[in-house]
Order: structure tokens, then sequence, then C-alpha cells
């Protein structure tokens, strides 16, 4: 009865569970299921009854390809069940940077330690005015960073970087909100120096915030990758020498992005390739969505008139 | 007033600058030959280099008086014209709809919460919230096309109806968005006392509403800016896929081709665009809101 009511009243975050254990299982039992091909074996050719070959991409409802297959002749199930490890830790990773980089930043900033507020004000009135994704695509695209083996590990903290002030901003204001709250000045008075403040006082009360914005975080920079994805900028990429003179960006990685690297064109040939690709990203960002708004509504109690 | 036009006016101009300073970063390529058919890239990057590129850049301005033309001979600022007038079809209405129907949804939402229409109404806002728009506008092409639907254009820009796909996958995003500031805004203040003086007098839940909003519509005109930046973050991408060829499109082709003065030519009127949005937002307040509940934000 009791987890009945539970349930009831945190629907939100029951539903965000069940989502979230979703995917995880699907990325890491997911690849061992009798239905995926862990090989991802290219077919080159599909024959018809009339024994009239057909090349891939193949459409889907077919028997072997329940989604269809890519341009490969891969199927696409199996690949972007095999894909989501990746890009998850991708994900996961840039998030983790940004934070890592805009928890102290923001102390620093509450602390308004050697005008880090200053440099976070700017910075922020920067980013409201110019698209994230511009910034992106302006920054990966200077020498240093696409004429390098470390691609990747840049790419991971530009990325990290880019809203790292809007992430700090945020872990700010809650900051300023608990440091005009009353019990902060017993502690004071009871001596703490400003690291066990920051960790007795602070810390404790805004957990749950941080939690809730990293999650949202998650999904907003799944969000921003497959936006990248279009314009043809992907994590894992290098450049390599194609023809006399000529050099074209190479990618060797299975994730979900790259699957939306010729989207503009498959939409109108094979749209199920950036159909169930989009769709896998768009399910990541609802089930994350859904998790952080269950944990925020978990720690909404407040009094009502109306 | 006049001087927090002016501030905000300086601003944008220090903004303006600092989006130049990024695109006149060097991104030019040097090819060098290291063997029979084999040649290495070389991307020079260097202070000097960085330093001779905005000097470039200030001379060309000064000699061609404006941006001059493209590679292809075409007065950039006829093209600039051409592009944005296509996109404006797009970006105007997407923002007056986010933010007049969101508020009016959001407001609809936190009236209905505790019923069942109410509920559904929230979970679909919050669907909605979490959808990238690129997957909604696949979505929407593919159900068109597996219903067999379209004796019509789906792509392109020569149609009168052509902007109807992308502007709804657009607007979606920007809209729940609005949706749930409204009602987060609106439950802020449902604690408050004098929504419980509002009932005392015998006034009912309508009301009630009414005198909220008068006190949640600032927190509301706050986020116009947020809503024009997601629409433009967005609007490169849908008009890529939709083959739309407006400003956003060819705004991310100039960058890709390092083409200067076009990326410039085509950024700045979305900036005046943030900008306007920024100014009058800012102007709808001072007007409109009682300064009480300014001196409160």
């Amino acid at each position: 009865m009791r987890l009945a009511k539970f349930v009831k009243d945190n629907f939100l975050l029951c539903f965000g569970v069940v989502l979230i254990l979703l995917l995880l299982f699907v990325t890491f039992v997911g690849p061992y299921l009798p239905l995926i091909d862990q090989e991802l074996e290219e077919v080159q050719y599909l024959w018809t009854e009339d024994d009239i070959p057909i090349p891939p991409p193949f459409e889907p409802s077919n028997e072997n390809y329940l989604i269809g297959s890519d341009h490969a002749g891969r199927d696409l199930l199996s690949l972007l069940v095999m894909g989501a490890k990746e890009t998850l830790l991708v994900v996961i990773l840039i998030t983790l940077v940004r934070y890592i980089i805009a928890i102290p930043l923001a102390f620093f900033a509450h602390k308004k330690w050697l005008g880090t507020h200053l440099m976070l004000n700017w910075l922020n009135g920067f980013l409201s005015y110019i698209p994230t994704i511009l910034m992106v695509l302006l920054i990966v695209m200077l020498p240093p960073f696409l004429f390098t083996e470390f691609r990747p590990v840049y790419l991971v903290l530009i990325i990290a970087l880019v809203e790292v002030g809007r992430a700090a901003d945020a872990v700010k204001l809650e900051l300023d909100e608990i440091s005009s709250k009353e019990y902060i000045l017993s502690g004071v008075v009871a001596g703490a120096g400003s690291f066990r403040l920051f960790k007795y006082y602070f810390l404790p009360f805004i957990y749950g915030k941080l939690i809730v914005y990293m999650i949202t975080d998650l999904g907003k920079v799944m969000f921003l990758i497959g936006q990248l994805a279009f314009i043809g900028v992907f994590v894992s990429q290098y450049l390599i020498q194609v023809d006399a003179g000529q050099f074209a960006i190479r990618n060797s990685s299975i994730s979900w992005p790259m699957l939306l690297m010729n989207a503009t064109r498959d939409i109108r040939m094979a749209i199920w390739i950036p159909f169930w690709s989009a769709f896998a990203m768009a399910f990541t960002i609802f089930s994350l969505n859904i998790l952080a708004q269950g944990i925020q509504n978990l720690f909404k109690k407040r009094n009502t008139y109306i | 007033m006049t001087w927090q036009i002016t501030k905000n006016f300086l601003l944008f101009l220090l903004i303006l600058v600092g989006f130049i300073l990024i695109l006149l970063l060097p991104r030019e390529r040097a090819i060098t030959t290291s063997g029979p058919l084999q040649f290495d890239a070389h991307y020079p990057f260097s202070l000097e280099l960085y330093l001779e590129s905005i000097e470039e850049f200030v001379t060309y301005i000064k000699t061609e008086k404006g941006f001059g033309e493209t590679r292809g001979g075409n007065p950039i600022l006829d093209e600039v014209k051409r592009f944005m007038t296509r996109s404006l079809k797009i970006i105007v209405p997407a923002f007056i709809i986010s933010m007049i129907v969101g508020s009016l949804l959001g407001l609809l939402q936190f009236y209905l919460r505790h019923r069942k229409c109410g509920k559904v109404l929230s979970f679909f806002s919050w669907v909605f919230a979490s959808i990238p728009d690129f997957f909604l506008f696949i979505a929407i092409q593919y159900l068109l096309m597996r219903a067999g639907l379209p004796k019509f254009g789906l792509f392109g820009n020569e149609e009168w109806y052509s902007f109807i796909i992308p502007l709804i996958s657009l607007t979606i995003f920007p809209l729940a968005h609005m949706i749930k500031v409204t009602v987060v805004a609106m439950e802020n203040e449902m604690g408050q006392d004098y929504v419980r003086t509002v009932f005392s007098k015998g006034l009912n839940k309508v009301e009630a509403i009414k005198h909220m909003f008068w006190n949640c519509w600032s927190t509301m005109v706050n986020q116009s800016q947020m809503v024009m930046l997601y629409i433009l973050s967005s609007l490169p991408i849908i008009e890529k896929i939709s083959s739309y060829n407006g400003a956003g499109y060819q705004l991310l082709q100039s960058i890709l081709n390092n083409e200067d003065i076009r990326a410039l030519g085509l950024m700045l009127p979305f900036l005046i665009l943030m900008f306007l949005v920024v100014v009058i937002s800012q102007a709808i307040k001072n007007w409109y809101i009682p300064k009480e509940v300014r001196g409160g934000l």
C-alpha cells in the first residue's frame, strides 16, 4: 500500500527511473540479446524472390532488419544498441567536466574572489546573444583543434567549457540564496572557515539541486551533440588525406550522432536512419528530463492558498 | 530608462566586437608537399597571422564602405536581405506564438492542475519540452510520408506554405519552455498572503489567478531573450534539414567555408534581433509593471 502511495505521489520520479533503467538495460545488456548482431555484419546485397539484388540501405519491416539498415547494410537496431555505450559515455564525460569546473567557479563568484563574478557575468552576457552551437562551431574549426590527434579530448573540453558559465551561474544563484539564510550566521559564529562552511553548511542543501541541474544538462549536451552532428561536427573524428592535396575529416565510431551525418540526404532517401537515431537521442533526453523533474518535485513542498 | 537602453546598446557593441574577434581567428589552410603524391595540411595559427587578418578586415570594410560583394559577385547586403526576409517568416511567428500562446497555455495548465485534463496537459508540455526539434521535424516528415498524404512539397522554400513544417518544429520547444516558466512563476506566487486576501473577499479562483498573473508576468517577459535564443540556435539546423535555405543555413555555410565577411553580414541581423528583443522587453517592463514588483526582482 505504501509503495502504491509513493508511486502515486511521485509518479514522474518513478516513471523517470523506469525509463532510465530501460536505457541502461539496453546499453549494457542489450548487446548480448539474441536480436542484436554484435559483429555488425555488412551486407552488400539482398536478393528478392525474382533474384533481383537490392543494395543497402534496406527498408524496415524486412525480416532481418526490424528498423532498417544503414548505408553499409548493417542492422540499424544493432548499430544503435552497440553505439549506446559510447554515446552515453561522451555525454556523461562532457557534463562531468562542465560541473567539475562550474562548482568551484560558482563558489569563487559567490565570494566575489578576484573578479570571478564579473567574468561570469560577461561570459553569460555574451552567450545570451550568440547561440551556443555557433560558438562551438567557430571554436572547433580552429586549426589547433582541427589538426591534432587529441581532437576528441579537445572537443569534449570545448563543449563542456562553452556552457560552463551558464552552469556556474545557476549554482551561484543557489549559493547566494542559501547564504542569505540565518543558519549560515550560526556557522560563522561557531568559527567555521570558508571551506568548512562550504562543506557542511552549503553543500548539504545544494546536493539535490546539483543533481537536478546535472541531469538536465545531460539532456542538453545530448541535444547539442545531435545538432552538431547535422553540421558534421563529431566528437570522434580525425583528419586524413583522401586524394592528392585533398583532406577530409573521417569518422571512426558507431555512436548515434554519426548516423545523422548524411541526414539532409537521408531524409529523402532512407528516412529511417535519421529517424531512429534521432529517436534514440530524443528518448534519452526525454527520460533524463522526466527524471530531473521527478527529483525536483521531491524537494518541492510549498504552502498554497489557491 | 534612457540609461538602460544606452547600457544595452554598449553591451551589444561589445558583443559584436567580441564575435568579430572570434570570427577572425586564422583558419586558412596551407598545404605542403612532403613526397610524391603526399601532402601535409598545415593550419598556421599565430598571433601575427591573427593581427594581420584583423588589419585586413578593417581595411576591407574601409575600402568597400560596407560588406562588399560575395565570391559570386552579388552585393552581400542584397543577399542578406533576401535570406533574412525568408528566415523572418519563421522567426517572427515562432517567437510571437511561443510567448503569447505559451503563457496562456501555462495559465490554463495552472488553473486545471488538480483536474485530470490539467494533468494530461502538463504531461504533454513535459513531453514536448523534452523532444529535440530535429527529431520532431524528421518525425513529421516520416509520418507524412508513411501516410502517403503529401501531394505537396515537403522541402524547399518555393511554395508559400514551405515555412509551415519548419515553423512547427521550431516553435514547439520554446512554447513548452514558456508553459513551464509560467507554471513555475505562478506556483511561486500561490503561497502569498494576497492570494488569501482575494479569497477572503469572496472572489473566485479566476480573479485570484488574475491577481497572480500581474505579479508573474515580469518573470515571463524576462524569458523573451531566452526564447529568442532558442529559436535562433535551432534555426540553422532546421533550415538545413528542410532545405529552406534561409539566413540561418547560409550563416552555417559561410562559417564552414571561412567566408568571414559574409558570416558577419548574416550574423548581424540575428544580433540586432536579439538586441531589439532585449530593449523591447526592458521597455515593456518599465511601462507596464508595478514598481514594487520590479524592485523585488
